[in-house]
């Protein structure tokens, strides 16, 4: 007899709503982290996108320690003298949802707090080991030589899946699965931050994804604005094929030029840096998904590589909370079966392939190779500002057609024809 | 016969995470998260290296908010056999006088005590008072400033780093000892451990509880009374920002300053 039905590793968005899951439906759930109070390990951008939340706890839009909610998004290509932007502000972006900013520390404890609510036990401030094993078969965890025993050990690690690692049920990871986020907090007053971002109210927010086409040495990354009450998070999130290609370009001069270029920096004038902080950032698509259950385990989360990035937004924690709940779901069924196998835990992957999460993956499959092109950081960016300029410069010459100058300007730059012509293409197919 | 250990710890606001309220100039604790004082994780350590060596029931106590359970069951994880949290709205606003006085009072109603362990002082206030003051008000002989302690046939041991040198004392139980900061290198908690303290749990003590009149804690018994408060102004220095090519420019204003001299 196992002392707990389901131990979960990790209490960020994906563990803790499968222990809410697992818990209020009464199964005994040990939930094991590894920060003290949980979230002050985790990093995110971040913005909470859709409603995911809403089939753990149905209220959480009234009572979950929400930022603001995102009632413009921008996508915006910076070069060194210029910004091209998509700004884009809707009113029925409240009658069709959006998301909301939020800072992790808050939320994440908050979350826990819900677990432990639940019925869950919440042990914060320990760092599991591995699994542990009785024959192929997962029964527990392993932490300072002890096994405490499960049924069922849902692996919601994050970004750095060192557990399953160490118990060989993945790879390592490579270059291709993972890029690195850094990112600043700033700190400015509310009043400021609604103004500044043009927003219609102090519970709204702006949330921006930037193409950095303009660092130094031409290093690939992208960069990230989202408002929260009183503060602004910005990052930038770059591959570690960029870092290792520009000798290991340091992420915190990028950050630097981010802040000091001449359309950012009026944007956080006069703020703090109240936080720093830099995580990995799964970035390498359905590639990088590992096996995703086995006898015993089941693997969920940013530890699963379930993110989503195609240039426009930037996803985890909507397919986090997702893919925490299919699990804590496939548990209960296998409880009930009393059959904890590797084929009665497969029904995690079938609800996955048949939700958002997997399909989104599939669909948008090898997507990070037009999102780290050079048409992308070097073409669109100097072709646009090329084009505007000659459309909303005067000179007293004789004006040109719109055509004419989209040809000029695709001439003039330093990506060759061809990789834009292919690249264009994919974007058209996999964006 | 077991060796009865009491640990005292204080929760305090994590000091890298503290900042100063702009505008009333107080510490703003609410910002930063609540950890166990430094110098009381030493204290516990001290007390588990003499459960190891000789076996002892340790018991931690903490005057403390509700939220303070957080501290005691880690406080078990790391191997702690009993926890209890002295909590009442009377015992708000204690100076440091209440304050050993009531954990005096808890003490007391444990029962039997060999060896009480604190910490040196709390990083929040660092007045060092209530370890020495829960000594005085139970009688006992006690030892501050120690590196070190252990029991060895009836009695028990410290070694008491001071200015001029280290000294050791040799104590009849019971006996109060305070632990320097860094003395030693706490245990981390176990998950196993942490599964048990959790099922187990902590003992909660109120005013009732202690017996003890409500005139003589908190706010009503404490002698220190703040009259005032200070800020002193934080001198706004002047920085003017030079590029790496204009080193020589700013070495020629610096010259020119006077700041340095060639």
């Amino acid at each position: 007899m196992s002392e707990f039905d389901v131990i979960v590793v990790g209490a960020g968005p994906a563990g803790a709503s499968a222990a809410i899951k697992l818990a209020t439906s009464g199964s005994s759930v040990l939930l094991v982290e590894r920060g003290d109070p949980p979230g002050s390990k985790n990093v995110s951008g971040g913005v909470l996108w859709g409603d995911s939340m809403g089939s753990v706890i149905p209220d959480w839009e009234k009572t979950a320690p929400m930022e603001r909610y995102v009632e413009a998004k921008g996508v915006s290509f910076l070069t060194k003298d210029s910004k091209i932007s998509i700004d884009f502000r809707s009113r029925k972006l409240q009658e069709r949802r959006s998301g909301y900013t939020v800072l992790r520390t808050k939320l994440d404890q908050w979350l826990a707090k819900k677990a432990k609510d639940s019925g869950a036990m919440v042990a914060a401030g320990i760092t599991v080991d591995k699994l542990a094993f009785k024959a192929d078969q997962v029964i527990g965890v392993e932490q300072d030589g002890d096994v405490i025993t499960s049924d069922v050990v849902i692996l919601a690690e994050g970004a750095n899946p060192r557990v399953a690692i160490n118990s060989g049920i993945r790879e390592k990871l490579v270059d291709r699965d993972v890029a690195i986020g850094v990112k600043e907090i700033i700190k400015l007053p509310e009043k400021t931050i609604t103004e500044r971002f043009n927003l219609t109210s102090p519970k709204m927010g702006f949330a921006s994804e930037y193409v950095l086409g303009f660092l130094d040495g031409g290093v690939k990354a992208g960069g990230f604005i989202y408002t929260n009450k009183e503060s602004i998070s910005l990052g930038l999130v770059i591959s570690m094929k960029e870092m290792r290609e520009n000798n290991n370009t340091r992420s915190f001069d990028l950050i630097e030029q981010f802040k000091e270029h001449p359309y950012i920096a009026p944007l956080i004038e006069g703020g703090r840096v109240d936080e720093y902080s830099a995580h990995m950032v799964q970035e390498g698509g359905i590639k990088s998904v590992p096996q995703l259950y086995g006898n015993g385990y089941m693997i969920v989360g940013d530890g699963a590589g379930f993110s989503f990035s195609n240039g426009m937004v930037l996803q985890g924690m909507n397919y986090a909370i997702a893919s925490g709940i299919a699990a804590a779901e496939s548990a209960m069924k296998a409880k009930i079966k009393s059959n904890f196998s590797k084929g009665s835990l497969s029904s995690y992957e079938e609800r996955l392939k048949s939700s958002f999460v997997l399909q989104d993956l599939m669909n948008f499959k090898g997507i990070e190779d037009v999102t780290w092109s050079d048409m992308i950081h070097r073409g669109i960016p100097n072709i646009s500002e090329e084009l505007f300029l000659s459309l909303f410069s005067e000179n007293g010459q004789p004006k040109k057609h719109l055509y004419n100058n989209l040809i000029r300007s695709i001439g003039s730059s330093e990506v060759p024809r061809k990789d834009m012509i292919i690249n264009m293409y994919r974007m058209l197919r996999r964006m | 016969m077991v060796l009865e250990i009491v640990v005292m710890i204080k929760q305090v606001p994590d000091s890298q995470e503290v900042v100063i309220d702009p505008v009333t100039f107080t510490l703003n604790r609410s910002a930063a998260r609540n950890v166990i004082n430094p110098a009381d994780e030493n204290a516990i350590e001290a007390a588990l290296r003499i459960k190891d060596k000789v076996g002892a029931h340790i018991t931690v106590i903490t005057m403390g908010p509700p939220f303070a359970e957080s501290a005691l069951i880690d406080c078990m994880s790391r191997g702690v056999d009993d926890a209890v949290l002295v909590s009442d709205r009377a015992f708000a606003g204690a100076d440091t006088y209440p304050t050993g006085l009531t954990l005096a009072a808890c003490i007391k109603k444990l029962g039997k005590y060999d060896i009480i362990f604190a910490g040196e002082e709390s990083t929040d206030s660092s007045t060092g008072h209530v370890g020495p003051g829960v000594a005085e008000f139970l009688g006992t002989d006690q030892a501050s400033y120690t590196s070190e302690s252990w029991y060895d046939n009836g009695f028990v041991y410290a070694k008491r780093e001071l200015e001029d040198g280290t000294e050791v004392v040799k104590m009849k139980p019971p006996t109060l000892i305070t632990v320097l900061t860094n003395a030693n290198d706490p245990r981390r908690a176990t998950l196993r451990m942490k599964i048990d303290a959790t099922k187990k749990g902590i003992k909660t003590m109120t005013l009732a509880d202690l017996g003890m009149p409500p005139e003589w804690v908190g706010l009503k018994g404490s002698p220190t009374v703040v009259k005032s408060m200070k800020a002193i102004d934080e001198k706004k220095r002047e920085g003017k920002k030079f590029k790496l090519e204009e080193i020589p420019k700013l070495v020629d204003e610096l010259i020119e300053k006077k700041i340095i001299s060639i």
